[in-house]
């Protein structure tokens, strides 16, 4: 019962004017953005931060939420109408999904997505209601040995579950984590690697080096390479799918939403590889492997409801712990820290309106989503046909006004663009950015969390060991690192849908 | 791919032994009660090896020709961020509205070949535009310059 009326509370939150409209808001933004190549909710919800400053915390953060999800359902439509990708998330959406807007059935493609999306999504909101509240108990006996070991467990997620190569991932997250150090020593305040620069001693902020390395970086890859900008010149007929559409999806989206939670809630995996492992698992079991790829609805149903549900999984830890397992979630973090509200096991308790507020609020923003995503593709489908040689200087300048005005400091903006030529590099020569950025941040927390303990055993390692949950956490690291070696299957299946997009 | 894996790899190794000669200088403490070095030093050693792996890997691979560079259309990412450095500099003396302008008139005209008055009329309104709903509606703070 505590947790229908902790839910009903938190609707009531939800529905005050001013939370609702940021609710419509972030979800707006984020399928617009979720639409338009080149801009993924990263860049925009940093772009934002400053804005929320004048909003409550509760809003602020119902506001960011939205963005995140709403531009899961952004991108699935370019993926389907036009081929690319509008959200890396949306990579495995394309292969079948443009298929079906070849063969006419954009239509069902689109509506498919949508409801997998909402369905997912609604899921998600539940697991997080249920598992929100227990597990914050379990998180007030965290102390520094817990929270380093799960950090732990989060780069050995991030870099051995990584697409691509693992030595150049480990290599990133190494990066990453020595550009966290920048700054000063998180606990003597003694400055590191700041060469008698003002702004350096703040240390390297999250924001410019996210815009730079996803927003700049995107921009002037496209700018070298061009945007092709064909959208599928097809009248766009029946949104909703078929009864035989629902009777082959039905199964594929239930799967696609338990498998999206739940890998979503680990840390180091994000909305990516979720749609990866639900797509490859579809094609497995299917009874017609074959027709995979050549506009089978299971292929766009399934991965759609992952990606959803992996947003809403990736809120335990954050809401929990305080913890962020993913890039996005280490900017929604930033948009607590910024109204001075620390997530963690105590959230529930000294911010159950947050708390709750938010929780109910993505419930409502995949109804908005649903209502609003159905009767405005057509309006998404205009907006594709904006050239990009209009659309990308506006990129940029939101970017620079994102960054400026964090702090009112040019060197940020610097900072930005230098991290713009690093991510051009990286994406030449294929390091990823995501295990760097999130090194970035965890890198801090990690070494903060290890000092800690050794003052508190003054000196012994043996603290990592001899506490239960730190032990569990470092063993479930270990096995994380030992077991792709020895269960190739898992690697198999990662590897072959690896190759058929490209990545 | 196998030469740009030789020169990407090379950057990484070079710019983990630098932060281990910057590293170096900061008090290292012990194994038992790290200083402030302690941690950095340990990280670029770990960058430094790993680079190294990777250099070796890419080493042993056989040199393959290199893939055709998008020809033609890297000057358009030179020139792009020559204009953003100089933008960011400009921004504080010139103000926001004609610094982004200037910009917006150099991104229109010279790279999307706009013609002059069309790319000018769009730079000024955008630049007019965005100061509005940023500065004024969501009072997101930018450099006003002379006319404040």
């Amino acid at each position: 019962m505590e947790l229908i009326g902790g839910l009903l509370y938190g609707f009531s939150v939800c529905f005050t004017p001013a939370n609702l409209f940021a609710c419509f808001v972030g979800v707006f933004v984020g399928t617009l953005i979720g639409v338009l190549p080149g801009i993924g909710p990263v860049a925009t919800m940093s772009l934002l931060l400053p804005v929320t400053y004048a909003m409550s915390p509760t809003a602020s953060i119902i506001m960011m939420a939205g963005i995140y999800y709403g531009a899961m359902y952004g991108g699935s439509t370019t993926s389907i109408l036009v081929n690319i990708p509008g959200e890396a998330a949306s990579v495995v959406t394309c292969l079948d999904g443009y298929q079906m807007a070849r063969q006419g059935r954009a239509g069902p493609a689109l509506g498919i997505s949508a409801f997998g999306s909402f369905i997912a999504g609604t899921f998600s909101v539940l697991g997080i209601m249920l598992l929100a509240p227990p597990l914050t108990s379990v998180a007030l006996r965290f102390g520094p040995p817990e929270i380093f070991a799960l950090l732990v467990l989060g780069f050995t997620m991030v870099t051995y579950l990584t697409a691509g190569s693992k030595l150049r991932a480990v290599a990133m997250a190494l990066l990453g984590m020595l550009l966290g150090t920048v700054g000063l020593d998180p606990i003597l305040a003694t400055p590191r690697f700041t060469f008698g620069s003002v702004t350096l001693g703040d240390g390297l902020g999250l924001v410019p080096i996210i815009m730079g390395l996803f927003g700049v970086s995107e921009v002037l890859l496209n700018i070298e390479r061009g945007v092709t900008q064909e959208v599928f010149e097809t009248r766009i007929t029946g949104l909703l799918p078929t009864r035989a559409d629902w009777k082959a999806s039905a199964a594929p989206i239930a799967r696609g939403s338990v498998l999206g939670f739940f890998l979503g809630i680990l840390p180091g995996i994000g909305a990516i590889i979720p749609t990866f492992i639900s797509y490859a698992l579809e094609r497995r079991i299917s009874r017609h492997p074959e027709r995979f790829g050549t506009g089978a609805i299971e292929g766009v149903a399934a991965p759609e409801a992952a990606n959803n549900a992996a947003t809403g999984g990736a809120m335990i830890p954050l809401l929990t712990l305080g913890i962020a397992p993913n890039v996005v979630m280490a900017v929604l973090l930033g948009a607590f820290l910024i109204h001075g509200v620390q997530p963690g096991p105590l959230l529930i308790r000294e911010h159950p309106d947050m708390f709750w507020g938010v929780i109910a609020s993505m419930y409502v923003g995949n109804v908005i989503l649903l209502i609003l995503n159905l009767p405005l593709i057509g309006l998404w489908v205009q907006l594709l046909r904006v050239p990009y040689g209009l659309l990308f200087p506006l990129i940029l300048l939101f970017c620079i006004i994102g960054v400026y005005s964090e702090a009112g400091n040019v060197w940020d903006i610097v900072v930005m663009l230098a991290f713009g030529v690093i991510g051009l590099l990286m994406k030449k020569y294929r390091y990823e950015a995501a295990p760097l950025v999130l090194a970035f941040v965890l890198g801090r927390m990690a070494e903060e969390s290890l000092r800690q303990s050794l003052l508190l055993s003054r000196g012994h390692f043996d603290i990592l060991v001899t506490r239960p949950l730190a032990t569990i956490l470092l063993v479930i690291a270990l096995a994380v690192m030992v077991l792709p070696a020895l269960a190739p299957p898992v690697r198999r299946l990662l590897g072959t849908v690896g190759e058929e997009t490209g990545t | 791919m196998r030469g740009a894996d030789r020169v990407s790899s090379l950057v990484l190794v070079v710019f983990a032994l630098v932060a281990v000669n910057e590293a170096r200088k900061l008090r290292l403490g012990s194994l038992g009660s790290p200083g402030p070095g302690f941690v950095p030093l340990c990280l670029a050693a770990a960058l430094a090896l790993v680079g190294m792996i990777l250099l070796w890997h890419a080493l042993r691979e056989p040199e393959s020709p290199a893939p055709p560079e998008e020809a033609g259309a890297r000057w358009k990412s030179v020139v792009s961020l020559v204009a953003l450095v100089a933008y960011t500099f400009a921004l504080e003396p010139a103000g926001f509205v004609l610094a982004t302008a200037a910009l917006l008139f150099f991104f229109f005209r010279v790279l999307d070949g706009q013609r002059w008055w069309i790319a000018l009329a769009s730079a000024v309104a955008v630049s007019v535009l965005s100061y509005l709903v940023f500065a004024r509606a969501l009072n997101v703070r930018l450099p006003e310059g002379p006319w404040s």
